[in-house]
C-alpha cells in the first residue's frame, strides 16, 4: 500500500443488551423464538400506545459506558429519529441523539505489546428495528426484534491500521462479553458493526465512507485494508471520495457501494416527547460501578502472577464460564485449577454438551479438589476416575473416593516392601540411576505406581524410593 | 317517554339505588335522544348493541359508586378495545383497538356505560369539527352553527342532553372551546393528571383527556375517576388522591382573580367581553379581588403552538403507513406506492397540511430556528403564568374570541382556525388546568363561556369558583328544541 496515506477507521458498533424484556415494552427480548410472538400493541406501535423505560436495560447501558471509562450523563433524554420503512412500525427510532449515557470515554488494546487507547465518542442506547426478509416479490416482517435494547458504541477515528480495527472489536467484544451486557453474537446479529475508513496524505482527515454490517470481526479489519486501498487508487487516479454507505462481500473481498449519502440526511431529530427526563443519581451510578465485573485485563494480570501460563491465561479469558468459576478462588494453586478447568473438565462438558454451572461441580468441590491434588493426597488417576461422578453427583470429593473404594495407599510398611520389591526386580535401572542417569527414576516410579494401581500417594513413594536407593 | 337523563346523576342515582330505575332505562333512552337528534350528527359509532347488553348484566351487581350505570360518551380518539376508534378520519375508518385506554379501563371500572364514539376534527386537529371525515355535528342551540372542536361531537352530545357525561381531548382548547360554544363545562386538566395511554396522540406534550358534562359538580365527579398515575405513560403524575367536589359550595370572598389584559383586548368580540366585565363587577360585588395584569409571551402562544403541535404530530402520525393497521391501498406498485397513496387517500387535507407543515418544521436546521426556539419560549410562558400564580388564585377570561359562528363560515381558512383558540392556547402551552363555564348568552341566544385557569394541580379551586358562578348566575342551559335563531 502506498506508504504516504495514512490511514484512518472508526467502528460504530451496535450491542443487543441482555435484558429480558424490551426497552419502551415489556413484551419479551427473545432471540430465536418463532416470528411475531413476542410482540404486544405497544411494539406494533398501535395508535395510543407510550412508550415506558426498561431501568435494567439502562443499568445495562450505565455499564458499558462505565467500563469503557466514559463521561456519565446524569440528567439523559431520548430523541426521536425519524424515517419511513416498514420494519420501523412507528415511522420513528426512539434513540439518544444529544443526551447519550455515555461520552468522552477509551478503550485499550494491545499490538505487538504496545498499548494505546481508542477513544469512545459516545455510548447512546435506542431501540432495534424489526427484522424484515426478502423473498421473490414478497417482504416479510418479525416484530420480535423490534424494541430490543441496544446500545450503540461510537469510537473515535483513533484506529489506524486493520490489525487495530480486529484488537479493538476483539477487545471491545470481550469487555461486553465479560459485563454480561450482551452476548455479542455477530452471526445472530446480537452485534452489528459499521466500519468508517478514510484516507489522507495531510493532517486533515479525508472523505470517509461507511461499510455497513460487517459479518465479523475478522471482516471488519478486511475492510480497512481493501477500502483504503481502493481510496488510496481512486485518488491517484485523480478521482474524488464520495461521501457513501459501502457493502463488504467476503467472497470476493472487496467493497461494493450501497448508496450515495444524501446530503445532510434528514431525520427531523426531536426530544421524545412521551419520555421525561431520565436522572440517574450519584448513587445509583456508584452502585453499578462497585459491582462491576472484574475485566477481562485484570483477570489476565491475576493468572500471569499466579503463574498460568499466557496461553492457558488467554484460554480461560475465551470461556468465560470457566474464568468465572475461579473468580475467588485465588488462593489455591491456580495452576493446578486452570489446568484441571481446560483439560478434563473441559472435555467432558464438550462431550456432555453441558455448561459448567448444570453439572453439581462446585467452586467448594473445585478446591478441595485442588488442595488434594497438590497435597498428593489423591493422584490425577484417581481423579480421572472420579470426574464423572464429580460431575453428576451431590457428594464431595472425599465421599466419591470411599464409595469407590479407592484410597490413596499412605501406609508407609506396605509401600516400603512394595518400593523394594521394584528396586530386586530391576537391577538394570537401578545401576542407570546410580550412575547418574535421572530419567530411572521415573521408571522405577511408574512400575512402582503400576503395582499399586496407581493408588499409592506418588509424593510419598518418591521421597520412600529416594531412601532407600541411597541405602544401596 | 321518560325524562332520567334531564335530572341530576345524584338525583339518578338515587332512583337506581332504591331500583325505580335500572340502567337500562337510561341507556334505552339515551340513544332514543341519540336517534330523535341524529341530525346533530354526534356521534360515528353508537355502541347500542353492547351497551344495552351491559345495562342488563348490571342490574345483578350493587349500585356502588355515584356514577354507576350512567351512560358516557368518549371522544372517537380514545381508544376502545373492540368499538371501532376512527378519530374521524378515512385512516381509520375501520380500525378496531385490541386494547381499552387507561381511562377507559377506569369507566368500565366503575360501571358507567359506554354509549358510543363522538364526532371531532380529524384527529383532534381543528377548532370547529369541520374536518371530520364523517361531516361536521352541529350547534344543538342553532343547527346552523358550528360546535366548535375538536371535541365538537362530545360537546353537542352532553349540550343536547343525550348522555350526563363525555370524554373529550384538549390540545390547544378542543375541550374549551367546543365547552364554550355549546354551553357545557369542559375540563382540561392539568398536563400529567390524567393518563393518555390509548388517547391517539396529536400532540404528545400538550395533549390531555378530560371530562365535558352539564354542570359544575358532575364535572368534578367524573374527574375524581379519571385521574392517577399510570404506569403505562410516563409523563401521567404521581399526587395523592384527592375529591376535586370538596370545595364546591365554599364561598369566594377573599379569592384574588387576575385577568391578564390580552385576554380582554379587542382580538374578543364585543358582547363576550361586555358579558365578562359584567362577571368582574358580580364578583369584586361579592368579595373577590379582581386585577387586570400581563403576562409575558401569552400573544406568541398560537405561533409556538403551531410548531410545537405541528412537529409533534408530523411524527405521531408516521405510523399510519398502511401496512399494520388502517387504510390501505389495493396493490400498490411499490413501497414508495404504498406510502404516498395510502397516505394521500387516508388523510383529509387539515391534517395533511399539518404533518407537511410539521415535517418542514423539524427539517435539518429548522428544527434548530424553530422547534428547538420554540420550546425555549413555551418554558418563558410557563415562568410568566407561575408568576401571576405567586399573587393570584386563578386567571380568567373569556374562553373564545367569538360566538359559535356559521358551519360554512371561513371554511378555507386555515389560520382561522388557530385563531379561534388563541385565548385557550397558552393554557396548553404552560401545561396548567383550564375549565369553560357557561356565563350567558349573545343577542341571538348562543352560548358564551368564562375560562378559568388555575395553577398546576389546582383543579379543586377552579371548580369551587365556577360552581359559585354556576349557582349565582343559575342560567337554563337546556337547547330549546325546535325553536329557530337568526344571526
Amino acid at each position: 500500500m502506498n506508504r504516504d496515506y495514512q490511514v484512518t477507521a472508526g467502528a460504530e458498533v451496535h450491542c443487543e443488551l441482555k435484558s429480558k424484556t424490551k426497552m419502551f415494552s415489556d413484551s419479551y427480548n427473545n432471540y430465536g423464538t418463532m416470528a411475531n410472538t413476542n410482540i404486544n400493541e405497544i411494539d406494533f406501535a398501535y395508535p395510543g400506545t407510550l412508550p415506558t423505560v426498561n431501568g435494567y436495560a439502562v443499568e445495562l447501558a450505565l455499564k458499558a459506558s462505565l467500563a469503557l471509562n466514559c463521561k456519565i450523563n446524569k440528567k439523559m433524554h431520548f430523541d426521536r429519529k425519524n424515517y419511513f420503512y416498514p420494519d420501523l412500525p412507528k415511522g420513528y427510532q426512539i434513540t439518544q441523539a444529544r443526551s447519550p449515557i455515555g461520552t468522552d470515554g477509551y478503550l485499550e488494546i494491545e499490538i505487538d505489546g504496545i498499548t494505546k487507547k481508542i477513544g469512545i465518542h459516545d455510548i447512546h442506547i435506542e431501540e432495534d428495528t424489526s427484522k424484515s426478509t426478502h423473498y421473490k416479490e414478497k417482504s416479510f416482517l418479525d416484530f420480535n426484534r423490534n424494541g430490543v435494547p441496544l446500545i450503540e458504541i461510537v469510537s473515535e477515528p483513533d484506529i489506524k491500521s486493520d490489525k487495530e480495527m480486529v484488537a479493538y472489536l476483539e477487545k471491545l467484544r470481550e469487555t461486553l462479553l465479560y459485563l454480561n451486557v450482551s452476548d455479542c453474537k455477530i452471526e445472530e446479529g446480537s452485534m452489528r458493526c459499521d466500519v468508517n475508513v478514510s484516507v489522507s496524505k495531510t493532517e486533515t482527515l479525508g472523505t470517509r465512507t461507511e461499510t455497513k454490517n460487517v459479518g465479523s470481526i475478522h471482516s471488519a479489519g478486511m475492510v480497512v485494508l481493501v477500502e483504503a486501498k481502493r481510496q488510496i487508487e481512486e485518488l491517484e487516479k485523480g478521482n474524488k471520495i464520495q461521501e457513501e454507505t459501502r457493502r463488504y462481500d467476503e467472497k470476493e473481498n472487496k467493497t461494493t457501494l450501497m448508496r450515495i449519502k444524501e446530503v445532510g440526511n434528514d431525520y427531523r431529530y426531536f426530544p421524545e416527547p412521551d419520555i421525561p427526563f431520565l436522572i440517574l443519581e450519584d448513587s445509583e451510578i456508584e452502585r453499578v460501578r462497585e459491582n462491576l465485573e472484574v475485566l477481562p485485563d485484570a483477570r489476565r494480570k491475576t493468572y500471569l502472577e499466579k503463574g498460568i501460563s499466557l496461553g492457558n491465561a488467554n484460554k480461560l479469558i475465551q470461556n468465560k464460564q470457566l474464568s468465572d468459576f475461579l473468580l475467588n478462588l485465588e488462593d489455591i494453586d491456580l495452576v493446578i485449577a486452570s489446568n484441571l478447568l481446560l483439560g478434563d473438565i473441559s472435555a467432558y462438558l464438550n462431550k456432555t454438551e453441558k455448561t459448567l454451572k448444570e453439572t453439581k461441580l462446585t467452586q467448594e468441590k473445585l478446591k478441595d479438589l485442588v488442595k488434594k491434588l497438590s497435597s498428593g493426597e489423591i493422584t490425577n488417576k484417581v481423579f480421572k476416575e472420579i470426574l464423572t461422578e464429580l460431575m453428576e453427583t451431590e457428594f464431595s470429593v472425599q465421599e466419591i473416593i470411599s464409595s469407590k473404594g479407592i484410597e490413596t495407599i499412605n501406609d508407609k510398611s506396605y509401600l516400603i516392601e512394595i518400593v523394594n520389591k521394584i528396586i530386586e526386580g530391576n537391577k538394570n535401572s537401578v545401576d542407570d540411576y546410580k550412575s547418574g542417569k535421572d530419567r530411572a527414576i521415573k521408571y522405577l516410579m511408574g512400575q512402582i505406581m503400576k503395582e499399586t494401581k496407581g493408588s499409592a500417594n506418588p509424593s510419598l513413594v518418591n521421597q520412600l524410593l529416594l531412601e532407600e536407593l541411597s541405602k544401596r | 317517554m321518560s325524562k332520567y337523563l334531564d335530572k341530576s346523576i345524584v338525583e339518578i342515582h338515587q332512583l337506581l339505588k332504591k331500583k325505580e330505575i335500572y340502567p337500562i332505562d337510561l341507556v334505552e333512552e339515551a340513544f332514543n335522544r341519540i336517534e330523535k337528534n341524529k341530525d346533530l350528527n354526534c356521534f360515528i359509532t353508537l355502541n347500542k348493541e353492547k351497551a344495552l347488553k351491559e345495562a342488563k348484566e348490571l342490574e345483578n351487581l350493587e349500585v356502588d359508586n355515584l356514577l354507576f350505570g350512567i351512560p358516557i360518551a368518549i371522544k372517537d380518539n380514545i381508544s376502545t378495545k373492540g368499538l371501532k376508534t376512527t378519530c374521524a378520519s378515512k385512516m381509520l375508518e375501520n380500525y378496531e383497538p385490541i386494547f381499552d385506554a387507561t381511562v377507559v379501563q377506569k369507566i368500565k371500572d366503575k360501571h358507567m356505560i359506554i354509549i358510543g364514539k363522538t364526532n371531532m376534527d380529524e384527529f383532534a386537529m381543528g377548532s370547529t369539527s369541520r374536518t371530520s371525515y364523517f361531516g361536521a355535528p352541529k350547534n344543538p342551540w342553532n343547527k346552523k352553527k358550528i360546535t366548535g372542536g375538536s371535541s365538537g361531537g362530545s360537546a353537542a352530545c352532553i349540550a343536547s342532553r343525550m348522555v350526563p357525561l363525555a370524554l373529550g381531548s384538549d390540545t390547544g382548547g378542543s375541550i374549551r372551546q367546543p365547552a364554550s360554544y355549546t354551553g357545557i363545562v369542559g375540563m382540561k386538566p392539568t398536563y400529567g393528571r390524567i393518563s393518555r395511554y390509548g388517547l391517539v396522540a396529536f400532540a404528545s406534550s400538550l395533549d390531555q383527556i378530560g371530562p365535558m358534562t352539564r354542570d359544575v359538580y358532575e364535572n368534578a365527579l367524573l374527574l375524581n375517576e379519571l385521574v392517577g398515575r399510570d404506569s403505562n405513560d410516563l409523563t401521567s403524575a404521581w399526587r395523592e388522591e384527592e375529591d376535586f367536589t370538596r370545595l364546591i359550595g365554599k364561598d369566594i370572598k377573599k379569592m384574588k382573580i387576575a385577568v391578564p389584559n390580552y385576554f380582554i383586548s379587542d382580538i374578543v368580540n364585543l358582547e363576550i367581553r361586555e358579558k365578562i366585565s359584567d362577571m368582574i363587577t358580580l364578583l369584586k360585588e361579592n368579595g373577590a379581588t379582581v386585577d387586570f395584569i400581563d403576562i409575558d409571551y401569552i400573544e406568541n402562544a398560537v405561533t409556538l403552538y403551531q410548531i410545537i403541535a405541528m412537529g409533534e404530530a408530523s411524527s405521531n402520525l408516521a405510523r399510519f403507513d398502511g401496512i399494520k393497521f388502517g387504510y390501505s391501498i389495493p396493490n400498490p406498485e411499490s413501497l414508495e406506492d404504498l406510502y404516498r397513496k395510502t397516505r394521500a387517500e387516508g388523510f383529509g387535507k387539515e391534517v395533511k397540511r399539518r404533518i407537511m407543515v410539521g415535517s418542514y418544521l423539524l427539517s435539518g436546521e429548522n428544527a434548530v430556528t424553530y422547534y428547538n426556539k420554540a420550546l425555549q419560549i413555551r418554558d418563558d410562558i410557563r415562568k410568566s403564568f407561575q408568576k401571576a400564580f405567586e399573587s393570584y388564585d386563578l386567571i380568567i377570561g373569556p374562553t373564545t374570541t367569538t360566538i359559535a359562528y356559521n358551519l360554512d363560515q371561513d371554511i378555507d381558512d386555515p389560520i382561522k382556525s388557530f385563531l379561534d383558540d388563541v385565548l385557550v392556547i397558552p393554557v396548553n402551552m404552560a401545561g396548567l388546568p383550564g375549565m369553560n363555564v357557561p356565563i350567558g348568552f349573545s343577542s341571538y341566544q348562543m352560548p358564551i363561556g368564562l375560562h378559568i385557569i388555575g395553577n398546576s394541580f389546582e383543579e379543586a379551586k377552579m371548580y369551587q369558583l365556577a360552581s359559585w358562578i354556576e349557582k349565582k348566575l343559575n342560567l337554563d342551559l337546556i337547547p330549546k328544541e325546535g325553536e329557530s335563531h337568526e344571526s
